[in-house]
C-alpha cells in the first residue's frame, strides 16, 4: 500500500507540473495581445512598455514562468486586470457554488440510479427495466444546455415553482438556497443518473448470476436483504469509478449551467473571463480547476484501495 | 451564453470611453448651450405628472421597497477615471453619483449638481457655480476644490484625459466656483458634463485610489449609498438618507444583477426574480408589448440627437474596398429591408444615414437605394480591370449576426462578389477596427445627444494609416466632412448647425464607409409595480430625458403597494 501511495503522489507531482506549464503556455499561444485590450486606442509605444513592465510580461518566457509559480505557491494567483479583483477571491467565493451544484446533482442522481438499478436489474428486460432503460437513453443524449431552458419553460415561467435565475448563499438563507439550486442541479443531474443507473444495473444483473446470491437465496434470505448487503457492494465498483470520471464532466457541466442560471461560481467566472480577455483570471481558474480534478482523481483511486484491495495488488 | 451583439454595443461603448476626451466634450448643440447658461437655484423634487404612460408614475410616490433590475452585463468599476462605462457604468453611476449637468427632455444641456455653467464671450472660459449645501456619502461638503481634484484626476487618465484635452486649466476661484479654461473656443462645452467625465466623487475616494486602492468604496452625491458589489452577480445600493434632493430616492434599495442571455433575463423577469430588465434584443420589445402585467419602454418610438445605428463598415484604404465602385456596388446590393426582417424583429424602418424622420437633421442623403442589377454591372466593370473582387466580412460570433451575414454574403456574391465570412472574438474585431486590419465588418455606434460628439470617428485627423491606431476607423478621409464637422462645433446658429450636420450625412452617402442596416434598439421592461422609471425631472424641476440609450434614473422610482 505504502509503495503505491508513494508511486502515485509522484505521479500526482509530474501531472501537476505539466498542468502548471500547460496552464501558462496556454495563455501566452492564445491570439492577441493583452496589452493592446488593457490600452486600446492609448496603446502607445510608451504605454505598452509600462504595462509591459507592470504584467512582467517583458521577461523571458521560463522567467515569467517561475515567477508565476513562486506567486502561486504563496497563493498569488494574479488580480483581474478588469475589475481588480484577486482570482483567490473569485475561486473561494465561486468554489461553494460549483461544490454544492456538484454535490446536489450527484445527491440527486444516486437517489434516483441507484434504487431504480436495484428494481430493475431483479427483473430484467421486462416492462419497468424496459422503460427505465429506454429513459435513460433520452437523458445521456440531453446535454445541460437543452435541460436548462426547457426546466425553466416548465418549471420556473410554467408553474412558477422556482426561480429562473438567482443565488443566496447557503449561509444566508438555507431554504432560498435549496430553492435556488434545485432547477441547476437538475439540469446538470440528467447525464448522470442515465449512466450510475445503466452501470449498476448491468453489474447488479451479472451479479445476481453469482453462487454467492444462490446461496443467499437458499439460505431464504430477503430480496431486499439479498440485493442491499450482497449484491449491491461487489457492483459498485464501476459506480464509484464512474463517479469519480464524471466529476470531471460535471465540472464542465457546472460552467454551463452557472452561465444559464446565472450563478456566480468558478466556471461562470471564468466565461466571464475568457470573453473580455481577462488573461490572469483564465490562467488562475483553469490552474486550480485543473489540479483540483487530478486532486480528486486521486483520492478516488485511494478509495478504490480500500474498496477493493486487489487494485494495490494489480 | 451572453449574446454578442450586446456585449459588441458593451464593447464599443468602453472603447468609446478611452477615448471619451473628443466624444465628452467636443462640443454640444447651441441649443444646450442657452438652456446651460441659464441658471436654476434650489432643488425641486416635482412629483411628476401621473398617466397611464408606460413607466410614468400614477398616484401618490411610496417611500420604501426594494428594486431588482436585470441588467445586460457587468461593469469594471466605479471610479471615473479608470472605469469603462457604458449603458450599465451609467446606470450605477446614476445610482451612487451625480452628474455636473444632464440632458433635459427637449434634448438642452441643464445644471445638476451646479447651479450654473456659463461661458464668457469667446466660449473659451467657462465658470460654474455649485450648488450650496450638498454632501457626499462620506459626510464631507461638495465644493469646488473637489471639482478641481476630480478634473484633475480624469485629465491625468489614460482612459478619460482626452475628454479634458481642451481644458487647460481647472481652478476653484472661490469654494463653490469652479473656472474651466479652455484651449479654444467650444460653445457646446457643457454636453461633455453630461458624460462620464462630469459625475463627482468625493475626495475620500480619489484618495484612496491615490493610496494604491484599486477598488476604492465609491463614495458620491447620489440617491443611493454603495451597499456591496460582486462582480458579474449583484451590485446593491440602499437609499441615501441625507440626499440633497428633498424626499428622494423614494426607494429604500436597488440591486442590479447582471443577467447576460436575454432569454433568462426575460424569464427571470417573468418569476420575480428582478422587477425590471433592460435589453437591446429587439425580440424583447415583440414579446413584452401590450403584454398586461408589464410595462415597456423602448427606442423605436423616439430618440434624441443621433440613434445608435447597426452598420457594416467598410475600410477605404485597403482593395478592394478602397474603391468607390465596389463600396457602391456593396451598398446597392444589401437589401436593407431583408436584413431589418431578421435582425430588427420587423421593428425597424429603412435609414438612409445617421438621422431618424422627425429629427431636425434629417435629410435625403443621397444614399444608393437597392439596386442589384445596377450593383451587378459595376462589378462586372471591376472584374473587367481587376479581376473578381474578393473581400473579407468579419463579425462576432453570434448566432443573430451570423444568420445576417450568411444573407448579406448571398447578396453581394450573387452581383459579383467572393465574399467570405469570418467570425472572431469581439476584442480581436475592436483591435482589428483600431488597426485597420479588416475590408468590411459589422458594427454599431453613434448614438449619441448631439451629432458633434461622433467628431472623432470621422475627422482626418483620426484617420490613419493601416497598421497605426486609428479612431477613424474606416479611414475615410474627407476634408467636406471635417470641414462641416468643425462648422458645426463652433458656430452658435443652430441652422449653420442643422446645414452642417446634413452636410456630413450627404457626405457619408457619397463616401459610403458606412452602408447602413438599422437602427439599434434599447428597451426596459418592467412589472406593473415599478413606477416611474421613463419620468424623471431635474432639480429645476424640468423633465429630464429619460431613456438615453438605455440609460434610466432611479432617483425617482417607486414601487406601488
Amino acid at each position: 500500500m505504502g509503495k503505491y501511495l508513494v508511486r502515485r503522489v509522484l505521479q500526482l507531482v509530474v501531472v501537476a507540473f505539466v498542468i502548471s506549464v500547460l496552464t501558462f503556455l496556454l495563455v501566452h499561444l492564445l491570439p492577441g495581445d493583452p496589452t493592446t485590450v488593457i490600452l486600446g486606442p492609448n496603446d502607445t509605444a510608451a504605454n505598452r512598455a509600462i504595462l509591459l513592465k507592470q504584467l512582467g510580461l517583458n521577461y523571458p518566457l521560463w522567467r515569467q514562468y517561475l515567477t508565476w509559480l513562486g506567486a502561486v505557491f504563496q497563493g498569488n494567483l494574479g488580480t483581474s486586470y478588469l475589475n481588480h479583483e484577486s482570482v483567490t477571491h473569485i475561486l473561494a467565493t465561486g468554489a461553494p457554488v460549483d461544490f454544492e451544484l456538484i454535490l446536489i446533482s450527484q445527491v440527486i442522481a444516486f437517489a434516483i440510479a441507484i434504487p431504480l438499478a436495484l428494481v430493475t436489474s431483479r427483473k430484467p428486460n421486462k416492462a419497468l427495466d424496459n422503460v427505465a432503460t429506454t429513459s435513460t437513453f433520452g437523458l445521456l443524449a440531453l446535454p445541460p444546455f437543452v435541460v436548462a431552458p426547457i426546466l425553466v419553460a416548465v418549471f420556473a415561467v410554467g408553474l412558477g415553482w422556482f426561480p429562473a435565475t438567482g443565488y443566496t448563499p447557503f449561509t444566508q438563507n438555507p431554504a432560498q438556497n435549496l430553492h435556488e439550486m434545485i432547477l441547476p442541479s437538475l439540469a446538470i443531474t440528467a447525464g448522470s443518473i442515465a449512466v450510475y443507473y445503466r452501470l449498476l444495473r448491468s453489474d447488479l444483473i451479472s451479479t445476481l448470476q453469482q453462487d454467492f446470491i444462490t446461496m443467499a437465496r437458499s439460505k431464504g434470505l430477503s430480496s431486499p436483504r439479498i440485493m442491499w448487503r450482497h449484491a449491491f457492494r461487489p457492483s459498485s465498483f464501476s459506480l464509484l469509478a464512474a463517479a469519480g470520471i464524471n466529476i470531471g464532466a460535471l465540472i464542465a457541466g457546472t460552467f454551463v449551467v452557472e452561465l444559464l442560471f446565472v450563478l456566480p461560481g468558478i466556471g461562470y467566472a471564468l466565461v466571464q473571463a475568457v470573453e473580455q480577455r481577462d488573461y490572469l483570471v483564465v490562467q488562475g481558474i483553469a490552474l486550480v480547476v485543473a489540479i483540483a480534478y487530478v486532486l480528486l482523481q486521486f483520492i478516488i483511486d485511494f478509495i478504490f484501495t480500500i474498496v477493493d484491495p486487489r487494485v494495490v495488488r494489480e | 451564453m451572453s449574446e454578442s451583439h450586446e456585449i459588441d454595443r458593451r464593447t464599443f461603448l468602453s472603447q468609446g470611453a478611452k477615448v471619451g476626451g473628443a466624444l465628452v466634450l467636443a462640443g454640444a448643440a447651441g441649443s444646450a448651450l442657452a438652456a446651460c447658461g441659464s441658471s436654476s437655484s434650489g432643488s425641486s423634487t416635482t412629483v411628476p405628472s401621473s398617466g397611464s404612460a408606460p413607466g410614468v408614475g400614477t398616484g401618490t410616490p411610496v417611500k420604501g421597497g426594494s428594486l431588482t433590475v436585470g441588467t445586460v452585463a457587468e461593469i469594471d468599476g466605479f471610479y471615473p477615471p479608470s472605469n469603462h462605462w457604458d449603458t450599465n457604468g451609467f446606470l450605477y453611476a446614476n445610482t451612487l453619483y451625480d452628474p455636473l449637468c444632464a440632458i433635459a427632455a427637449d434634448g438642452s444641456i441643464q445644471p445638476y449638481l451646479c447651479e450654473s455653467v456659463t461661458p464668457n464671450a469667446t466660449y473659451d472660459t467657462w465658470t460654474m457655480t455649485l450648488r450650496p449645501n450638498i454632501k457626499f456619502s462620506d459626510g464631507s461638503d461638495l465644493t469646488a476644490a473637489v471639482v478641481v481634484s476630480n478634473s484633475t484626476e480624469l485629465k491625468a487618465s489614460l482612459l478619460t484625459g482626452q475628454a479634458l484635452v481642451q481644458v487647460t486649466s481647472v481652478t476653484a476661484t472661490d469654494p463653490m466656483t469652479v473656472v474651466y479654461q479652455l484651449e479654444a473656443p467650444n460653445p457646446g462645452f457643457a454636453a461633455g458634463l453630461t458624460t462620464q467625465v462630469g459625475y463627482i466623487v468625493g475626495q475620500s475616494m480619489i484618495d484612496s485610489v491615490k493610496a494604491g486602492n484599486k477598488t476604492p468604496t465609491p463614495v458620491g452625491t447620489g440617491p443611493f449609498v454603495f451597499q456591496s458589489w460582486q462582480p458579474n452577480d449583484h451590485f446593491t445600493a440602499t437609499r441615501n438618507p441625507n440626499y440633497w434632493r428633498a424626499g428622494l430616492p423614494y426607494l429604500d434599495q436597488i440591486t442590479f444583477r447582471p443577467i447576460p442571455d436575454t432569454i433568462q433575463r426575460e424569464s427571470t423577469l417573468k418569476t420575480g426574480g428582478v422587477d425590471m430588465i433592460e435589453s437591446t434584443d429587439p425580440d424583447t420589445i415583440n414579446r413584452f408589448k401590450g403584454q398586461s402585467g408589464y410595462q415597456l419602454v423602448d427606442s423605436t418610438t423616439g430618440v434624441l440627437g443621433e440613434p445608435t445605428v447597426a452598420f457594416i463598415m467598410l475600410n477605404t484604404v485597403v482593395a478592394p474596398t478602397n474603391d468607390i465602385t465596389i463600396r457602391t456596388a456593396l451598398a446597392q446590393s444589401l437589401d436593407q429591408a431583408t436584413v431589418q426582417k431578421i435582425f430588427g424583429g420587423g421593428l425597424t424602418k429603412p435609414i438612409s444615414g445617421l438621422f431618424l424622420p422627425g429629427s431636425e437633421y434629417y435629410s435625403d442623403s443621397g444614399y444608393p437605394a437597392y439596386n442589384p442589377a445596377a450593383a451587378k454591372a459595376l462589378v462586372a466593370k471591376y472584374t473587367a480591370q481587376h479581376g473578381q473582387p474578393k473581400l473579407t466580412l468579419l463579425t462576432i460570433t453570434d448566432p443573430r449576426l451570423a444568420q445576417v451575414v450568411q444573407i448579406i454574403q448571398q447578396m453581394w456574391n450573387q452581383v459579383g462578389f467572393d465574399v467570405t465570412i469570418s467570425q472572431i472574438e469581439q476584442a480581436n474585431l475592436i483591435n482589428d477596427f483600431i488597426a485597420g486590419e479588416f475590408q468590411a465588418a459589422t458594427s454599431y455606434q453613434f448614438g449619441t445627444i448631439d451629432p458633434d460628439l461622433n467628431y472623432v470617428w470621422w475627422s482626418t485627423t483620426t484617420a490613419k494609416p493601416v497598421g497605426s491606431i486609428a479612431l477613424n476607423f474606416a479611414r475615410n478621409s474627407d476634408p467636406v466632412i471635417e470641414q462641416a464637422m468643425l462648422t458645426g462645433r463652433h458656430t452658435t446658429d443652430q441652422a449653420t448647425r442643422v446645414q452642417a450636420y446634413q452636410t456630413v450625412n450627404q457626405q457619408l452617402a457619397k463616401d459610403l464607409p458606412y452602408l447602413w442596416l438599422q437602427q439599434y434598439l434599447f428597451s426596459e421592461v418592467a412589472t406593473s409595480r415599478v413606477q416611474n422609471f421613463a419620468n424623471p425631472t431635474l432639480p429645476s424641476g424640468a423633465k429630464q430625458y429619460a431613456f438615453d440609450e438605455g440609460i434610466f434614473v432611479p432617483t425617482q422610482i417607486w414601487l406601488s403597494k
